[in-house]
C-alpha cells in the first residue's frame, strides 16, 4: 500500500498540484506583506524554478532592503525541502557568502523540514532569523548579487 | 483500499472496462486519486493528430469539488494557460457532483473542438484568435506537430 492511503491520515496531494495551490496562494499574496514568490518563469511546466522576495524586518541591518532569493523545488518536493538561494547579497549566519546558498540546518523550517510546509513557510524562517540577535551584522553594498548561478532543471 | 469511496472505484472500473475512445486513463503508482491521461486531438481541428497529456486529481472532497486537471503538454489555446491549467466552467462554478471523471475529460476534449477566445485564460492566445482566427489556427496546429507527437 503506497504511503498517505491509511485512512486516518490526510492524503497528500501529488506534487504538482500542490505546487499550483501554492502558486495560486502566491499571487493572491497571503500574509503580512514581509515575504512574497512566484514563478520565475510563467511556462515553466513542472514548476522547479522560484523567485521569492523578502522585506529586511524593520529595526535589523536588513531594513529597508529588498532580497531576492531563488527557491528549487525538485521532484521530489514537498518530502524534501526546496533547495534556496540568495540573489541579493547579504551577510547573515548560514549564507554562503560566495555562492548566496543558504545551509538548511540554520534554518528551522528547512531543518525540521515537514512535507506540510510550503515555500512561503521557508521564506518566514529566513525572514523570522534575519531578526535575530547573531544576524546583527555589517552589510554589503545595497543591491549587489552573488553570481548567478545556472538554472537548475529536473532532480 | 479502505477509506476509498466505492464512488471512484465504480469510476475507475467503469473508465477500464468501457474506455473513453481517444482518451486513455492511467494510474499513477497504483493511486485512486491521481491519473495521467493520454488525449487525442480532436479531428477537425487544429489539434488532430496530437496526443496530449494531462494530469488529473481528485482531491479529498471530490465528488463535492470537482477533479483538479491540467494538460502538460504545450498547448495553444485561448482557453489554457502557459502552465497547462483549463478555464472550463464545470471545473469550477458549474461543477456538478454529478459530473464524472469520463464527463470532464470528454468536455475538456470538446474544449479542443471548440474554443472560447471570449472568455480566456490565455490572454495574448485570446486576442490573436479573435483578430486573426486563420493565424491562431495555423499556430495552434504548429504547436500541435512540434510539442504533442
Amino acid at each position: 500500500m503506497s504511503e498517505g492511503t491509511h485512512p486516518l491520515r490526510p492524503r497528500p496531494v501529488p506534487r504538482n498540484f500542490l505546487l499550483l495551490q501554492e502558486l495560486e496562494n502566491g499571487e493572491k499574496g497571503h500574509g503580512d506583506g514581509y515575504c512574497s514568490y512566484g514563478l520565475d518563469k510563467s511556462d515553466d511546466t513542472f514548476m522547479y524554478n522560484w523567485t521569492g522576495t523578502i522585506f529586511g524586518p524593520p529595526g535589523t541591518p536588513f531594513d529597508g532592503r529588498i532580497y531576492r532569493l531563488r527557491v528549487y523545488c525538485g521532484d521530489q518536493y514537498p518530502k524534501q525541502p526546496p533547495k534556496v538561494w540568495f540573489i541579493t547579497r547579504i551577510n547573515m549566519p548560514g549564507v554562503d557568502q560566495q555562492t548566496g546558498a543558504v545551509n538548511p540546518r540554520e534554518i528551522e523550517c528547512l531543518d525540521k523540514w515537514k512535507p506540510s510546509n510550503n515555500i512561503n513557510a521557508v521564506l518566514r524562517s529566513i525572514f523570522s532569523k534575519m531578526t535575530k540577535r547573531e544576524s546583527r551584522l555589517a552589510q554589503p553594498p545595497e543591491q549587489t548579487t552573488y553570481p548567478t548561478p545556472l538554472p537548475a532543471t529536473g532532480n | 483500499m479502505a477509506g476509498v469511496p466505492k464512488r471512484i472505484l465504480k469510476e475507475i472500473e467503469r473508465l477500464h472496462n468501457d474506455p473513453v475512445p481517444g482518451i486513455d486513463v492511467e494510474s499513477v503508482n497504483d493511486s485512486v486519486r491521481y491519473f495521467k491521461v493520454v488525449m487525442a486531438g480532436p479531428s477537425q481541428s487544429p489539434y488532430q493528430g496530437g496526443q496530449f497529456s494531462l494530469e488529473l486529481f481528485l482531491p479529498e472532497e471530490y465528488p463535492m469539488a470537482p477533479p483538479k486537471v491540467r494538460f502538460l503538454t504545450k498547448m495553444y489555446h485561448p482557453n489554457i494557460d502557459k502552465l497547462g491549467r483549463i478555464c472550463l466552467d464545470i471545473l469550477k462554478d458549474k461543477w456538478s457532483p454529478a459530473l464524472q471523471i469520463r464527463t470532464v475529460l470528454l468536455s475538456i476534449q470538446a474544449l479542443l473542438s471548440a474554443p472560447n477566445p471570449d472568455d480566456p485564460l490565455a490572454n495574448d492566445v485570446a486576442e490573436q484568435w479573435k483578430s486573426n482566427e486563420k493565424q491562431a489556427i495555423q499556430t495552434a496546429a504548429e504547436w500541435t506537430a512540434k510539442y504533442a507527437v
